[in-house]
């Protein structure tokens, strides 16, 4: 592909390039998305309701119970407070995203500019594993892999992680070719520093800049990945997420059309949390004018 | 001609590691015998049990070695013979389970594709065309709230505004139907694919379009005084066709994700759906042919987008 | 018609090289809150001496079969045992008309029309001595077979297919009379003959027979006196020996026709019987036809019978089956789903049916392994259930709450046992005392952690309903156990729970109408590799209490021996009732006198059977 998409650049009409700003709705998604971390944090010591309790009210006849002040979201079919549900989902699905794309990083991006930096069979190499990782749709070998272990927070981090390494890891080798052959990488090598010292000094700092403006936009990915697995039933057992609790609430038509709330807050909370990450990282990748380079 | 050669070569090699990662994972993290025999796989105590463990042993090759268990699957995969179904419930052949449910899948990425392709060209060409304007600015948000939420979101929104609010569009899907209900039925399954690759199309597109805009032979038309119309789909978008094709056909793996969610959530009986169910069956069989073909389809059609690219444009052949 | 097909159909598996196609054997079970199928690839061979030998082939097949053996037993068991009954005692149904009569007494019945009936699975064979029918199965069986004896609405047997049968005095020899005259849809003729062969191939199948041979010498089960005359020697002496013979076991079916099954299984599925239907057509998975049978015995002697034909459609998904019931696309149907009950109330054109007098939902323990070998931990569980929470969750206020195997009506209820529930401190207190022992498993793994038990729950999945109801479960029980959820496929499920590989599971049961008949989950020479008495617990009392209560003195004694069990199953701790199961039978306006049954002499007989129907009085009003 030789085009290079700039995502979002601010033209005015007359066709001049407005000079890029963060701008406001990248801070109002980054408050947003501190707020879902601190949520993340410590939601065990907020005075939540407990979200696994039954609250059932015979008063008030059968569960569902619509959004009330005793139920600042409503209850689910099983009485089930949706607040408390909602928020603790928050836990499973941000530590999955964030750990999935640290690891993804790490190891993508160390794979990546190794064989960018070296070249040779390293890059040939890896270059194969990236692409067969790359011939499966995602969601397809994310399901395949998850259906085959015990699912524990840290094995789904690692399986989305592993899914994310072949894109971090094109991405890391491309901004590393670019650099590896440039003067002051060329002038280093002269003065007889060595390969890792290059890498550290030289090659990384510059590698880092396009590849963190992309760490926001693979954790959404990550987030969004997810959600799928666990709306699908194959996240984390016994866990509260955000997938899960929207295919409890959408699992029935007959759910879905009476008490349409217990699906719909947290589809509020995952879209308004991916949107921030989505946006957020647009708007780095914007001002780092971080371009997709080709394969 | 080397060049096709060479990627060919490679696509074949392509699939054959996935197949191996395949095969390897399914057997490997999986205990194909459990699988087989259940729980009286684990039954070791019982002599009955034990005549029963190695018959099973015998009848699908696990008391040999992975790599030669893993070159008499391939042998039977490419003469098209998936083996029969593991699970106990004795489905017929695999390959009639996929050949049932396989064209319903392509049906359903066919429309994605097609909603997706004739929704964002013109919506792109109206965006770029007033570019910085409020419109443009609306659209653009609107794109990225696609883009952020994810497809069984999609899926649950559109079913719960047109199916239950509505009435307008039915619920559930029906195989005995005649083909024009069913593709109404499918209708929505196709939305839900085809909305968000519709606004990365769009994103794209608008961006290509941009940048083609901007150049000297678009201003020299318009001196030439030809309409506005004329100079976006004549001139502008030919250029730009050439990455759209390609992130299309690049899309495919995005649309094939998307039909598994939209499947399940629609209940309508493709591979997507029959992937997941098997999984949570540990029907291994199943499982591997739909891997297997979904990767196939991918590298192909990966495969074929390489090439039209090089007819296009000949610098791009390495 | 469109049926909504939720299920994807089952196709035959063809031999390319002779160009054949072998039916898939399946088998469709009602567990606790699904319709099952299994299915095997395999061509019937008989077998032996009741091992489970498999002639020549693959160990696929033993696997399959020893898969269907016990998932088709549990549907062979609870359409036994457990959906055999409906108006248990004299106790009312709770139905809003009575239950005798759907018209104004003056409109009489006309002949003609088609009834469509919505069932919640289908079948793969109606074969009675193979077939593992549950509720579906058994009113498909029903229209095409006859039973030799069935119940009346007074909860008597009475002969049906059989004229008349004879004990003797010490009840060890029961001679029985075949009606003379009755052909079968094929012409041949009901004799002894018949009856004998039919005991003997049942016997001998791995699946059916396993109910039937712990009760039965190896020889001279069945003597024939003469073509129609023929004495059953039971091992046991039984009063109520006829009960057992108004179910799948009493329904008969034509030799030639169980010669030609045995050749070809696919045979299975076009059933001959005597009924008042016989077989006309079928798609699987869509719908079965039975058209009327003109030759039927019971014309002359019970009355005619008015519909022309009865087709079957399986329509699993509750609603969708409600949602053709409104349409006028189904007549009738039936449900377990008690949160559809309100919509039926609701609709004038409807009439709701609910019978609430037979199986329960429960808990089953396995008692033959750690930590639940210990009845301190049983009771613990128990204790810890919040029974009543379940209730008013997944009830929806339908039906009522379950303490014993019993409904409160029955003469045999015991008013002194109760379920014990929800009182979690209690649990507590006896986890705390078994843990203090530091107990260790066999392998010498703790039983305990931290103070509590481990434990799995287990059921079959993936569903959503399960799921929830586990999340329900745990959320009482997590006080005092450490619960691993163990989500199951289907097969697996009842594979584990008939191995006894399983800690805790949610189960239906009992409620035969002749409560003698429910013995077959609870004795001691049930516990076997495979085993019938699924919670693995045997008890020389309770063995000894059951004989009695087949054989008793007086029938007050076997009053007291009936309530002697429930008080004996409560102190066992092996299962934890929870709800009586609710089966609602749905009919349109146009259908009538479903529940005008009458017997050969001239008695009411039972017209609703937990959710199976009976067609031989219907007629359509136009």
């Amino acid at each position: 592909m030789s085009t290079q998409p700039i995502s979002s650049a601010e033209i005015n009409s007359d066709g001049t390039i407005v000079k890029k700003k963060l701008g406001i709705g990248f801070w109002l998604c980054v408050t947003w998305l501190g707020l879902m971390a601190l949520i993340a944090l410590f939601t065990p010591l907020l005075p939540l309701k407990s979200p696994t309790q039954n609250f059932l009210d015979p008063a008030n006849g059968r569960p569902p119970y619509s959004p009330s002040w005793k139920h600042w979201f409503g209850s689910d079919k099983d009485a089930r407070d949706v607040f408390a549900r909602t928020l603790h989902g928050a836990r499973i699905s941000l530590t999955v995203g964030f750990a999935a794309i640290t690891a993804g990083f790490l190891v993508g991006g160390t794979v990546g500019v190794i064989s960018g930096y070296y070249k040779g069979w390293i890059d040939r190499i890896s270059s194969f594993v990236f692409i067969v990782l790359l011939s499966f749709p995602s969601l397809v070998l994310a399901i395949l892999l998850t259906s085959l272990i015990e699912r524990s927070l840290l094995t789904i981090s690692l399986v989305l992680g592993l899914l994310s390494i072949a894109p971090v890891g094109r991405l890391a080798r491309a901004a590393t070719l670019q650099f590896a052959d440039r003067e002051f990488v060329l002038a280093a090598r002269q003065i007889g520093a060595t390969n890792r010292r290059i890498i550290i000094k030289e090659i990384l700092p510059n590698v880092a800049i396009p590849m963190s403006s992309l760490a926001l936009l693979g954790m959404a990915v990550a987030v969004v990945a997810e959600g799928g697995l666990s709306f699908l039933g194959l996240s984390v057992e016994k866990g509260i997420t955000w997938g899960g609790l929207i295919q409890l609430g959408s699992e029935s038509s007959k759910t879905l059309e009476e008490a349409p709330w217990i699906a719909f807050f947290p589809i509020l909370m995952l879209f308004l949390t991916v949107l921030s990450l989505n946006f957020a990282g647009d708007r780095v990748r914007n001002y780092f004018d971080v371009k997709e380079t080709t394969l | 001609m080397r060049y096709y050669v060479q990627r060919v070569a490679l696509a074949i090699l392509l699939l054959l590691a996935v197949s191996m990662l395949t095969f390897g994972a399914l057997n490997v993290l999986g205990d194909p015998l459990f699988n087989i025999l259940g729980p009286v796989a684990g039954d070791v105590n019982n002599p009955e049990s034990v005549e029963m463990i190695n018959a099973a042993k015998r009848e699908f090759n696990l008391d040999r070695s992975l790599p030669v268990r893993y070159g008499l699957w391939v042998s039977d995969f490419v003469q098209g013979d998936f083996g029969v179904t593991f699970s106990s419930t004795g489905q017929p052949p695999v390959s009639g389970v996929i050949s049932e449910r396989l064209p319903r899948t392509i049906t359903l990425v066919l429309m994605a594709q097609f909603f997706a392709i004739f929704v964002s060209i013109p919506w792109a060409l109206i965006t770029a065309s007033r570019a910085g304007k409020v419109s443009d600015r609306i659209s653009t948000i609107n794109a990225f709230f696609l883009v952020a939420m994810p497809n069984f979101a999609i899926a649950v929104i559109l079913k719960f505004v047109f199916s239950i609010k509505l009435g307008w569009m039915p619920l559930t899907y029906t195989a005995d139907d005649p083909l024009r209900s069913r593709i109404f039925q499918m209708v929505l399954p196709a939305l839900t694919i085809g909305l968000p690759v519709a606004a990365v199309y769009q994103r794209l597109l608008r961006t290509d379009l941009i940048t083609t805009l901007q150049q000297d032979f678009i201003l020299l038309a318009r001196t030439k005084g030809l309409s506005k119309w004329r100079i976006l789909f004549v001139h502008a978008l030919r250029p730009s066709l050439f990455s759209f094709i390609t992130v299309v056909g690049l899309n495919t793996g995005a649309l094939i994700g998307g039909s598994i969610v939209s499947e399940t959530v629609f209940r309508i009986p493709g591979i997507g759906s029959t992937l997941v169910e098997s999984v949570l069956r540990n029907d291994f069989p199943v499982v591997l042919a739909i891997v297997m073909i979904v990767a196939s389809s991918f590298v192909i059609i990966n495969l074929l987008v390489d090439f039209a690219y090089t007819l296009i444009d000949p610098r791009v052949r390495r | 018609m469109i049926v909504p097909r939720t299920e994807e159909p089952i196709v035959p598996q063809q031999n390319k090289k002779d160009n054949s196609y072998k039916w898939p054997k399946c088998v469709t079970i009602v567990t606790s809150e699904t319709a099952l199928r299994v299915c095997q690839f395999a061509t019937r061979h008989h077998k032996q001496g009741g091992n489970l030998k498999i002639y020549g082939q693959s160990s696929r097949r033993t696997r399959r079969i020893l898969g269907v053996t016990l998932v088709s037993l549990l549907s062979f068991a609870a359409a036994c045992g457990g959906d055999s009954s409906s108006d248990e005692t004299s106790a009312p149904t709770e139905s809003e008309a009575p239950a005798t009569s759907d018209a104004p007494v003056d409109e009489a019945p006309v002949a003609g029309g088609t009834l469509r009936v919505g069932l919640e699975a289908d079948v793969d064979g109606l074969d009675p001595t193979a077939s593992a029918l549950a509720v579906s199965g058994l009113t498909m069986a029903a229209a095409v077979f006859d039973p030799l004896f069935t119940f009346t609405a007074d909860d008597k047997v009475v002969p049906y297919l059989a004229e008349s049968i004879e004990p003797s005095a010490d009840f060890m020899v029961w001679t029985m009379t075949l009606r003379a005259g009755v052909v079968f849809h094929d012409g041949e003729p009901l004799t002894t003959d018949a009856v004998m062969k039919q005991f003997e191939i049942t016997r001998n199948d791995p699946l059916v027979g396993l109910a039937v041979r712990p009760y039965y010498p190896e020889t001279g089960a069945v003597v024939k006196i003469d073509d129609l005359t023929m004495e059953f020697h039971p091992l046991e002496a039984s009063q109520f020996f006829p009960s057992a013979l108004t179910a799948q076991l009493g329904y008969i079916a034509s030799p030639s026709w169980l010669d030609a099954v045995a050749a070809d299984a696919t045979l299975a599925q076009a059933p001959v019987g005597t009924g008042p239907f016989k077989f006309d057509s079928r798609t699987e998975d869509s719908m079965t036809k039975f058209v009327r049978n003109d030759a039927w015995w019971g014309t002359d002697i019970i009355g005619p019978v008015y519909l022309d034909a009865v087709e079957f459609y399986p329509v699993p998904d509750p609603s969708t089956r409600t949602e053709l019931l409104q349409n006028g696309d189904l007549d009738v149907i039936h449900t377990t789903d008690t949160d559809q009950f309100p919509t039926y109330r609701d609709d004038p054109t409807l009439t709701l049916d609910i019978d609430e007098d037979g199986e329960e939902y429960f808990l089953m323990i396995n008692t033959a392994k750690a930590p639940f070998d210990d009845i301190r931990v049983r009771q613990a569980l128990a204790l810890a259930t919040d029974r009543q929470g379940y209730y008013d969750l997944f009830n929806a206020g339908e039906g009522s709450m379950a303490d014993q195997m019993f409904v409160p009506e029955s003469p045999f209820y015991n008013p002194d046992v109760k379920q014990d529930g929800n009182d979690p401190a209690a649990a507590a207190v006896l986890v705390a005392e078994y843990c203090g022992e530091n107990p260790t498993a066999e392998d010498g793994s703790a039983l305990c952690t931290d103070g509590k038990v481990n434990m799995e729950y287990q059921w079959s999945g993936p569903s959503v309903l399960a799921t929830r109801i586990a999340d329900f479960y745990n959320e009482g029980w997590s006080e005092s156990f450490n619960v691993t959820f163990d989500e199951k496929s289907q097969a697996d499920h009842i594979q584990e729970a008939a191995l006894g590989i399983y800690n805790v599971v949610g189960w239906r049961q009992f409620g035969a109408e002749n409560p003698g008949d429910d013995r077959v989950w609870l004795e001691c020479r049930n516990i076997g590799g495979i085993s019938l008495n699924w919670p693995r617990y045997c008890d020389e009392e309770r063995d000894a209490l059951i004989k009695e209560i087949a054989n008793p003195a007086t029938p007050e004694a076997r009053t007291a021996s009936l309530q002697q069990l429930v008080q004996n199953l409560h102190d066992s701790y092996a299962y934890i009732f929870m709800t009586y199961s609710s089966w609602a039978v749905v009919q349109s306006e146009k259908v009538q006198g479903s529940c005008d049954r009458v017997g050969p002499d001239g008695d009411s007989l039972v017209c609703r059977t937990n959710g199976r129907m009976y067609f031989t009085s219907t007629w359509l009003r136009s």
